[in-house]
């Protein structure tokens, strides 16, 4: 066999600067996003939201919606066949609330009509009649005895706490001690697509939901919740997403088009979300209270760290916990302080909902320990490249939180980068450029590392399948969506590298339960790694079953059979992958092959840390330039330079646009 | 319901709709050309750009009556596979195109702008023809990359073939 086994240097598509196998279909918008889908019999969705963001139900009065002419069904929590509740960790939030509201997001009633218009005029005639209860809008206010008690738990949602060494000692002798509260707003991902999608079920049962998501599987188990219904008889198809950036991690509308389905009398559904609908019920970025108080010795030397952070969940837990877990794992930098206490609290509160969202906590925690870098070194008087690196783990070293860090660490390297870039050696120059007199501008930097994957706890598996159709192109099926970020050029420069053949001769499919196996989210950027590493597990099956099945046709031992680029050959004669297909098909076997692969954990978790440490982490520094209008505050983002720990790079055209987009 | 007459993509069509219907919802719905998106459904974001007369403008806010009679270009007019215009190649080449949504409408935007002018555009020219247009994913750098490579490909098409 001639297949490069391994040999970076040898690879044709891994690592290369490789087109996106879908950009011909989105850049003449061809492409189908589920909520493109058009059908001639459809009905409209639309969905009741609560009136206010914290009220008692105490009669929903449908009639009059019932009798408007055009109207085909309206639902309440009546027709909810199941469990009235989804959430990813704790299904907390109802599908449609049926004794309390919880914030202006909540769903309180569907509609289906002939008409977009019918449908919500029909939403204006349903009569609910609310008892407003006290709002707690503040999360301290949440925590306090005196709030009203959102949740039958209580207010506070979830709590985690790392403890290492003596904080109190370590502050006893501290030579400065730098303390600050640091608030960071809600964000709204504000992907291009809103939510939306279909449904449909059929003569027999089958229901189909066409609705963009980052875990198909998940959504489908949620919904069989929700409506008590055989999971194996929903079809969830997720992929490709016009943005989703975490936002669509959670469920959007799937249940409410799965429930609506159910009464249209086999009429495909649709709901799309005006933008204002996706502002008031789609999920935010939690908006955090951090307030730290670091510790140093007059050579720089970080000695504690003390961390209390408030994540605002709103309403509904969804993925709060885990993003208040991960927040207080990263909550120190990628430094090593011995002595810490850090504890984090997701906190119930009557605004709109968080969740999932790129950084998923450790951005709101990062500007923190930043923040404090630069004022320790500015009050010690050294230079805070020099800080940092003193302060950094190396691999082997022992982390703030207190495990052994086993994997590559990049940070020293990626601030040695910073310190030797344009921008921060000529930084006084830039800074002295400022546009306008009463502008300033300034330089500075800030490192930060992330968690890859799921942590401790949570299954965090990639699974792939590689059919031979016909053709004798390949089908790379992988259950992680296409949410914009190229996976799906990388599951085929993975598959093209170990198949030896032209990237045309693959193709992708991606998040569709009927088609792909479930191999977890598109989260935690994790799809790359996991999804990739299960393409390279099918890969080498695939290419046993190509050359077996070559050996097999010439009648040739294995050793005679060489895997040459697009099609095998052995004894003189060459064997296109169609043959092999026609092959296997006359002798009615299979042409489709699997891998599987579990992402490395670490075997302990820290107590009390919710899931914390991680195996790896990825590694960042950005030196960045900016100009403040001192007399209005606005603030330009001049210049930024990049400089991740990137690891092996996939695909080094993917990896520049990644990188500008996460600016 | 009204009868309004319009040429899509070179083709004509003669649609049955309420007056008060958008153009994008004619779009979509009626002719089935989903290139171009809703996304603010007022005339901010772009996503739903098309040319009217050679002109971009937001099919969002433009009613189906107004639009009786008129010329209208998508995103699908531009160009389909595998008979790409220069701007959609150019944005395949640069990797200018992420989740895609927004595509579409960017690629109308900036080929109507490319058809107004001569030269290879400076940065800000771009960003001025563009700001009409949101993306979530890019950061804009390779959009507008991708607007100088097919203004550079265009312009060395016109120039004539040295023997």
């Amino acid at each position: 066999m001639t297949y490069n086994n391994a040999n970076p240097d040898s690879f044709k598509w891994v690592g290369k600067r490789v087109k996106r196998i879908d950009a011909p279909e989105k850049v003449t918008g061809e492409l189908k996003y589920m909520t493109d889908y058009q059908f001639d019999n459809m009905v409209w969705g639309k969905v009741l939201r609560a009136e206010y963001p914290h009220a008692k139900i105490n009669k929903i009065d449908t009639e009059g919606a019932q009798k408007l002419p055009g109207v085909i069904c309206v639902l309440t929590h009546k027709d909810i066949p199941g469990f009235n509740g989804f959430g990813i960790v704790v299904p907390d939030q109802p599908v449609l609330c049926s004794k309390v509201v919880r914030c202006t997001g909540d769903a309180v009633a569907l509609v289906a009509a002939e008409t977009l218009e019918i449908a919500e005029q029909a939403l204006s005639l349903i009569k609910v009649d609310y008892e407003p209860l006290e709002v707690v809008a503040d999360v301290e206010f949440a925590m306090s005895s005196s709030a009203p008690q959102l949740h039958p738990d209580g207010n506070i949602h979830s709590h985690v706490a790392i403890k290492n060494g003596d904080t109190k000692k370590a502050f006893q002798v501290a030579d400065i001690i730098v303390e600050n509260t640091f608030y960071s707003p809600r964000q709204m991902h504000a992907f291009i697509e809103t939510e939306g999608g279909w449904g449909v079920m059929d003569e027999q049962g089958l229901i189909t939901i066409r609705c963009p998501g980052q875990y198909a599987y998940r959504d489908r188990m949620q919904i069989a919740r929700s409506l008590a219904y055989n999971p194996e008889r929903i079809r969830v198809i997720s992929s490709p997403i016009g943005g989703a950036f975490g936002g669509k991690d959670e469920i959007t509308v799937q249940i409410y088009l799965a429930l609506l389905a159910m009464h249209t009398n086999g009429r495909p559904v649709k709901i799309h979300y005006s933008r204002e609908e996706s502002v008031i019920a789609g999920m935010k970025r939690h908006p955090f209270k951090v307030h730290m108080k670091t510790a140093a010795k007059r050579d720089g030397t970080l000695l504690a760290n003390e961390v209390r952070a408030m994540g605002d969940t709103g309403a509904y837990a969804s993925l709060g916990g885990a993003v208040i877990a991960l927040a207080i794992e990263h909550s120190c930098g990628p430094y090593k302080i011995p002595n810490v206490d850090l504890e984090g609290f997701c906190i119930y509160t009557n605004n709109g909902i968080a969740g999932a969202f790129r950084g998923f906590g450790v951005n709101q925690v990062c500007m923190g320990i930043e923040t404090h870098m630069d004022m320790i070194a500015e009050k010690l008087g050294i230079d805070p490249i020099e800080l940092r690196k003193k302060n950094v783990y190396h691999q082997g070293e022992v982390s703030s939180v207190g495990h052994i860090v086993k994997s590559s660490v990049g940070t020293f390297r990626t601030l040695e980068t910073a310190e030797k870039c344009d921008l921060w050696k000529n930084r006084e120059k830039y800074k002295a450029e400022a546009s306008e007199p009463w502008k300033k501008r300034g330089v500075s930097l800030a490192t930060s590392f992330h968690g890859i994957g799921m942590g401790i706890g949570l299954p965090d598996y990639g699974a792939a399948s590689i059919e031979l159709l016909p053709d004798g192109k390949f089908l790379v099926g992988v259950g992680c969506e296409e949410i914009g970020g190229g996976n799906s050029t990388v599951y085929a420069q993975v598959a093209a590298e170990i198949l030896n053949c032209d990237i045309s001769n693959i193709q992708v499919v991606q998040g569709d339960t009927s088609r792909t196996l479930d191999g977890g989210t598109v989260t935690a950027s994790r799809s790359t790694y996991t999804g990739g590493r299960a393409v390279a597990t099918a890969a080498p099956n695939m290419v046993k079953m190509l050359t077996e099945t070559a050996g097999e046709m010439l009648n040739l031992p294995l050793s005679k059979i060489e895997i040459e680029t697009n099609h095998l050959s052995g004894g003189g004669e060459k064997i296109t992958y169609q043959s092999i297909y026609q092959y296997l098909y006359e002798n009615r076997r299979t042409t489709r092959v699997e891998g599987h692969f579990y992402l490395p954990k670490e075997k302990e978790e820290i107590e009390g840390s919710g899931g914390a440490p991680h195996h790896l982490y990825g590694y960042l520094t950005h030196v960045v330039l900016v100009e403040v209008d001192t007399l209005t505050g606005e603030t330009d983002v001049l210049r930024v330079v990049s400089i991740p720990d990137a690891g092996k790079v996939m695909n080094r055209k993917a990896l520049k646009a990644k990188q500008r987009a996460e600016l | 319901m009204k009868t309004i007459q319009l040429k899509v993509n070179g083709a004509v069509h003669s649609i049955s709709c309420p007056p008060a219907k958008s153009l994008l919802d004619v779009l979509r719905e009626d002719l089935g050309l989903t290139a171009s998106k809703e996304c603010c459904g007022k005339g901010e974001c772009g996503s739903c750009t098309v040319l009217i007369n050679d002109e971009a403008a937001c099919s969002c806010i433009v009613l189906a009556g107004q639009a009786d009679g008129q010329e209208i270009i998508t995103c699908e007019g531009v160009g389909l596979n595998p008979n790409l215009d220069a701007i959609q190649e150019s944005f395949i080449e640069e990797g200018a195109t992420q989740c895609g949504y927004c595509t579409p409408g960017i690629i109308v935007s900036a080929k109507a702008f490319l058809n107004g002018i001569d030269h290879i555009p400076a940065v800000d020219e771009i960003k001025t023809a563009l700001g009409g247009n949101l993306c979530r994913c890019t950061g804009y750098t390779k959009i507008i990359k991708a607007v100088q490579t097919a203004a550079s490909r265009n312009s060395s098409e016109k120039e004539p073939v040295k023997g």
